[in-house]
Order: C-alpha cells, then sequence, then structure tokens
C-alpha cells in the first residue's frame, strides 16, 4: 500500500516524505545510550606513577623518609618497629626535619598490598605525596 | 486525551514540528559521543580493596588491571601470566595512548605481584598509574 505514495514524492510542498519518527527513535536512543556510557566508570585510587621511575632500587641521596615493610607486614622506620597507627605522626616528623626528602616504600615480596596502600594514605595524610615504591629482592 | 482541534487539515500533515534543525542537533550531538566514547574493559573480577582516606577520583583510567587475594593478575576477563602482561598493556596503550591505568589489587594480594605489573606498566610506556582503593 505504500508503494503508491512513492508517486508523491515529486509534489514539493511536501518536504518530509521520510517517514521520521521511527528514525528518530532509533537516534535518541543511541545518544542516550552513549550519553549514559560516557561518564561511567570513576576509579578512586592513589597515584604511584611520575615522570621518573616508580619503582627504583636505591636512592642515591640519604635524605628519603626509608620505610620498610617486611614479609609479617610490620612496618619498620629507622630501624624502629612503628605501629601502624603511628605512621603518619613518625612521617610527619621525618617530613618536617627533612622537607625536600621523599618517601621510599621498600615492601618485601611476601607483604600485602594493604599494608602498603596503608603507608601509602598515612604519608599522603601527612603530607608527603612524593611517594616511591622499591622491591627487597 | 487532550488533542487540540485546528482549523488546517491535521490529518493531512503528520509533522507539525519542524524537524530538520532539531535532528541536525542531535546527529551532531551523537557523532561527538561516539567520536569521544571510549570503551573501557572491565577487568572481571571483583577485589577488596583497602582503605584510603587520601584517595583521588582517577578520571581519565583507560586500562584496568585486576590482582586478586591469591594474585592471580586479570585483565579483560581473562588470567594473565605476569610475563605477558606487559604486551598485553603495550596493546592497551596504543589503542588509547593518554588513558591511565588503575590496578585494583586486592588488600591481601602481595606486592610481588603488584611490583610486577608496575613495572610492565612503565615499559609499556603507560604514563598514569595508580592503585585503587575505597575511600571514605
Amino acid at each position: 500500500m505504500s508503494r503508491h505514495h512513492l508517486d508523491d514524492i515529486h509534489v514539493e510542498e511536501d518536504e518530509n516524505e521520510i517517514n521520521l519518527t521511527p528514525m528518530l527513535d532509533v537516534v535518541f536512543i543511541m545518544l542516550i545510550f552513549f550519553i549514559v556510557t560516557a561518564s561511567f566508570i570513576k576509579e578512586s585510587g592513589i597515584d604511584v606513577n611520575r615522570p621518573d621511575a616508580p619503582v627504583t632500587e636505591s636512592k642515591p641521596e640519604d635524605a628519603n623518609i626509608l620505610v620498610v615493610i617486611n614479609a609479617n607486614d610490620e612496618i619498620w622506620i629507622d630501624r624502629r618497629l612503628i605501629d601502624p597507627r603511628a605512621v603518619r605522626a613518625n612521617i610527619e616528623r621525618l617530613h618536617a626535619e627533612n622537607p625536600d626528602g621523599s618517601v621510599v616504600i621498600q615492601a618485601n615480596k611476601k607483604s600485602t598490598n594493604k599494608v602498603l596502600v596503608w603507608v601509602m594514605d598515612s604519608s599522603r595524610n601527612a603530607g608527603v605525596y612524593n611517594i616511591s615504591i622499591a622491591d627487597q629482592r | 486525551m487532550k488533542r487540540k482541534h485546528s482549523t488546517f487539515g491535521v490529518e493531512e500533515e503528520e509533522n507539525e514540528i519542524n524537524l530538520t534543525p532539531m535532528l541536525d542537533v542531535v546527529f551532531i550531538m551523537l557523532i561527538f559521543f561516539i567520536v569521544t566514547a571510549t570503551f573501557i574493559k572491565e577487568a572481571g573480577i571483583q577485589v577488596e580493596r583497602p582503605d584510603t582516606v587520601t584517595a583521588d577520583t582517577q578520571d581519565d583510567a583507560s586500562i584496568l588491571v585486576a590482582i586478586n587475594a591469591v594474585d592471580e593478575i586479570w585483565i579483560d576477563r581473562q588470567r594473565r601470566d605476569p610475563r605477558a602482561v606487559r604486551a598485553i598493556l603495550e596493546r592497551m596503550r596504543a589503542e588509547n595512548p593518554k588513558g591511565g591505568m588503575v590496578i585494583q589489587a586486592d588488600e591481601d594480594s602481595t606486592n610481588e605481584t603488584l611490583v610486577i605489573v608496575l613495572e610492565a606498566a612503565k615499559a609499556a610506556g603507560v604514563s598514569n598509574v595508580a592503585i585503587a582503593s575505597d575511600n571514605e
């Protein structure tokens, strides 16, 4: 039945011979899909990387704050065992003595990510964002 | 049902609204969103992220790497061998050079695996790496 309407295309008064409503539906669905999926994945995390190496074997200056995490998830600063809740205060103190120093975390291979992130978070809380992670080999 | 009874022949014209400019606008917006959409591949597993208070939202995360509690590395819904991670990251980075990377590491995963992934990311040239956490 619709075929007979093809003869009407030649009429200049009708501008919209194409059936626009279904096309609009499809286009709007696609548009809404892309709008919704455009801003979705928002991970929150701690930045690790800087232009220089995030993983280093050794640091040339001794002025850096060295935090050692051993295989039992114990936190050692300055060769003293530190309670996890006191890490932030210790880093604050060391940072006040040495404002240019960065924090180097030497984590044992078998230490867990929880402790590492805890130390990083404490360091950022203490105001030191320049953190490097080194691996004990 | 409300219907305006207008004097001109409603039953002959189906489209009273001028559709052409609206279509133009809609198509422009659609093409914009298609072009700027990058599809992020989920890692494939759920992990228990460690808790933090100082984390930042990672807006440009395009590569997701998950490490579960038994130190398995999962990228794009498949378990990956640690030695293959670098090649995979290089390939994913080629698709989206400016994208950042987020490592969703379980809080009980060991740092050995984390360091392997970090070194692979650095070797692949990924510029912006972050560790995922649960921020309060």
